[in-house]
């Protein structure tokens, strides 16, 4: 009697457990905290674990607990494939939120082919064509997008106001434009094609491109060839080390350039590591900064102090609120997906694209947004920030498509 | 005893330049070949293939630095510049020209071999740390400089992009699950393996091994030492140039990013941890770099997912990113206990495990 009632409990225990475990939602996270691109990765892979410990305490995708896979490649290509096969034959999860340009793009025949919805941290506008890639969501304003807007911004508050450049102006002279990218980096690389193309637009004259690679700590022979050319204004399409790195040669040099910088060289550690050579420098934002104020800013810091409490405040940067965006949207679209009975990949996919002006990221300083069948970028609305006394500030944003209606279709997928 | 190669005597040349020898060594081979083709595709699963892929691709890649630095005595630090070559000339065949993947793929490592004959050609005037130099100066000139600028501009896609569905196969079969990838990968090993060890015991390879062993002497002897140094450098960039198009067509996607001075780094690793101057070595250190890391991988999933464990420790699930780094520090040790306690590489721990069973139960 005692071992058939041991049995029992035993078989009651197996189910609850195995109905537990069929009640969770798996996801999967790859993340760089020591590679090339750590120095923005480390912050926002706590932002994400932080973000889906918060969903989960208040109910999961409907009810259902998420279990994060968490995992550092290193920004190796070869081991972001086989960490995402193992998500997806091993672990077996329901989406994955994805890093790198290089890893992303690299993987994206892959993902489409397993339809397994891919929610990258890489915002290039190549992801953004459903025709090419159908499994591929960005949750930012996309780094061509953002690259077009950053140099329009310029042209229009700067080049054509600011007194430092009414000699220039006043002489009929064409701005002079010139990139500081790691060439061989997909991520640096992605928006170049759309600046130029906007800066063509814009009526400038373009230099060399400089080659700066993602962990340089030496820029002096770029800054003195961009020197040479009598470069006006830079884009820095790297991460916040190596643009500061730039920032203090530009500065060092006297090269009076006007700087632009694409969403992971910009936040709140440029000031810090650039010091005066980073003030008046341009950035793109994707969200709110971890300073600012914004709806989430309670949810967040608690969740900061709560699962991290040894990483100082003051440590925090964007990156950690861009993880609560990711995090978010992913959440968003498994909901509804699971809403629908429909809680795999097409399913998320189909979710994602019923987005519709959803204001969810509103409350981190995200945009609204809006993703259809035929076209994944997030939004049209860049969000300009200046270093004005040591501090990111936003200054602007400006919706491209209301801006060049005529041009906005054509530039899906650039 | 004549199931075991002890004891074995042979009367022809052709008996003794046999690969396998004896009814032994023919089970043990076919056995791994069943085990290869039928095996581990039946039984392994997606994940373990894919990471089997990657063990062959490492393989592919390896080959030609152990040709260079183990048997030809030439050291290189930019092998990487030479895949990265035939992965872009064999993507570059095949979206502009249309040209069969196979055909891509035999160009790719001929652009391969005549790029690395030139970055070779130092070699016949500086050895050593100098040479070093200069095939570091490949890796850069290559990766940095010639693709980026250059060879990704041809046909305007930019430096990384993506291979249409459909545009890998062998003639009707189509390469594009990780099993297809699989089965390409086992045969391009067999194949280049094949061709690497009767090279290495022809005229070639015996002049290849009297030039690492004392390239004056060598030449005293009559071997021509620009020429089989070029002819090395040639060789091991065709098996560089197939690895790269093997490893694009298996990801249906190129990038610089998958060809940089790290991956140049790491083969050298590979064949120093799996033993400079040995076949089984490249198939050792490949194994050892790929399968450690998926092992700490798989370790760290356990500890950090694993209720039992986080219910024991709490604090792992917050040493997920700070154990990353132990993670780092831990395949680095493993390399240098390795090269500590046995310097010379798998492969001679392997040989002596050979050796000792050939020698059973009367060893002495």
């Amino acid at each position: 009697m005692r071992i058939k009632m041991i049995v029992c409990v035993c078989f009651v225990l197996c189910f609850i457990a195995s109905w537990a475990i069929g009640q969770e939602v798996k996801l999967g996270a790859l993340q760089d905290t020591t590679g090339a691109t750590s120095d923005v990765g480390k912050d926002e892979a706590l932002g994400v674990r932080e973000a889906t410990q918060y969903f989960n305490d208040i109910g999961g995708i409907n009810g259902k607990k998420i279990r994060l896979f968490q995992y550092d490649y290193g920004y190796r290509v070869p081991e972001a494939i086989t960490t995402y096969k193992r998500f997806r034959d091993y672990d077996k999860v329901a989406m994955v939120l994805g890093w790198g340009t290089g890893d992303t793009e690299a993987l994206s025949p892959t993902v489409n082919a397993d339809k397994m919805p891919y929610l990258s941290s890489s915002f290039s506008g190549h992801l953004c064509d459903p025709k090419k890639t159908p499994y591929n969501f960005v949750y930012g304003t996309d780094y061509s997008t953002n690259a077009r807007g950053a140099i329009t911004y310029w042209f229009e508050e700067v080049w054509k106001k600011d007194p430092k450049w009414k000699e220039l102006r006043d002489k009929g002279a064409k701005p002079k434009f010139v990139c500081f990218i790691d060439t061989a980096s997909p991520y640096a690389t992605a928006p170049i094609k759309a600046i130029k193309d906007q800066a063509t637009i814009l009526g400038f004259d373009i230099g060399p491109d400089n080659h700066v690679g993602l962990t340089a700590l030496d820029t002096k022979s770029q800054v003195i060839a961009a020197k040479g050319f009598g470069a006006n204004l830079v884009w820095h399409g790297n991460t916040t080390m190596s643009v500061s790195t730039a920032l203090k040669d530009a500065y060092a040099l006297g090269l009076g350039a006007d700087h632009i910088i694409n969403n992971w060289g910009f936040d709140e550690n440029l000031p810090k590591l650039g010091g005066p050579a980073s003030e008046g420098a341009i950035g793109l934002l994707g969200c709110a900064l971890f300073i600012d104020e914004y709806p989430a800013k309670k949810r967040v810091l608690d969740y900061t102090k709560k699962l991290n409490p040894g990483v100082p405040l003051e440590n925090r940067l964007i990156r950690t609120v861009q993880g609560w965006v990711k995090v978010g949207m992913a959440v968003e679209a498994m909901k509804r997906a699971d809403k629908a009975g429909q809680l795999n990949g097409p399913g998320i996919k189909d979710a994602f694209e019923t987005f519709k002006d959803w204001p969810g990221l509103k409350e981190y300083g995200g945009q609204l947004v809006t993703l259809t069948p035929t076209d994944h970028r997030y939004s049209s609305i860049v969000r300009v920030a200046r270093v004005i006394k040591g501090k990111p500030q936003t200054v602007a944003e400006l919706d491209m498509r209301a801006k060049f209606p005529d041009k906005w279709a054509a530039w899906l997928g650039y | 005893m004549s199931y075991r190669p002890c004891g074995v005597y042979h009367q022809y040349y052709k008996q003794d330049h046999a690969w396998w020898q004896t009814k032994f060594v023919w089970g043990k081979m076919i056995l791994l070949l069943f085990t290869v083709f039928y095996i581990i595709p039946q039984f392994a699963g997606m994940y373990l293939i894919s990471i089997a892929n990657v063990v062959g691709y490492t393989i592919l890649s390896a080959i030609g630095v152990q040709l260079l630095i183990g048997y030809c005595g030439q050291v290189t630090l930019g092998h990487a510049a030479f895949l990265a070559m035939g992965a872009y000339t064999c993507t570059l065949l095949m979206l502009q020209l249309h040209i069969p993947y196979p055909i891509a793929m035999i160009m790719g490592g001929i652009v391969g071999g005549l790029w690395s004959v030139l970055f070779g050609l130092p070699s016949a005037r500086v050895k050593g740390f100098y040479l070093i130099m200069t095939t570091m100066a490949a890796q850069f000139i290559t990766v940095e400089f010639f693709i980026t600028q250059y060879v990704s501009q041809i046909g305007g896609r930019g430096v990384a992009y993506s291979i249409p569905p459909g545009t890998v196969k062998i003639g009707p079969w189509m390469i594009k699950s990780d099993m297809d990838v699989y089965y390409v990968m086992v045969i391009l090993v067999i194949l280049c393996i094949l061709v690497m060890a009767n090279l290495l015991r022809s005229k070639v390879g015996r002049a290849w091994i009297a030039i690492r062993d004392n390239d004056i002497a060598a030449e005293t002897m009559g071997v021509n030492i620009v020429f089989y140094k070029l002819l090395a450098f040639f060789v091991a960039g065709f098996f560089g140039g197939v690895a790269g198009a093997f490893w694009t067509s298996s990801l249906a996607a190129v990038s610089p990013e998958h060809f940089h001075f790290g991956w140049s780094l790491w083969l050298v690793g590979v064949i120093l941890i799996g033993g400079v101057g040995s076949i089984h070595g490249i198939i050792y250190g490949a194994m050892f770099m790929t399968l450690i890391p998926e092992g700490l991988k798989f370790l760290i999933f356990v500890l950090t997912q694993n209720p039992f464990f986080v219910d024991l420790m709490p604090f792992l699930p917050l040493l997920l990113e700070k154990f990353l780094f132990v993670k780092e520090a831990a395949f680095g040790l493993a390399i240098v206990l390795f090269l500590i306690f046995e310097p010379n590489g798998i492969s001679y721990r392997w040989w002596q495990i050979k050796n000792y069973f050939n020698l059973w139960p009367f060893s002495y």
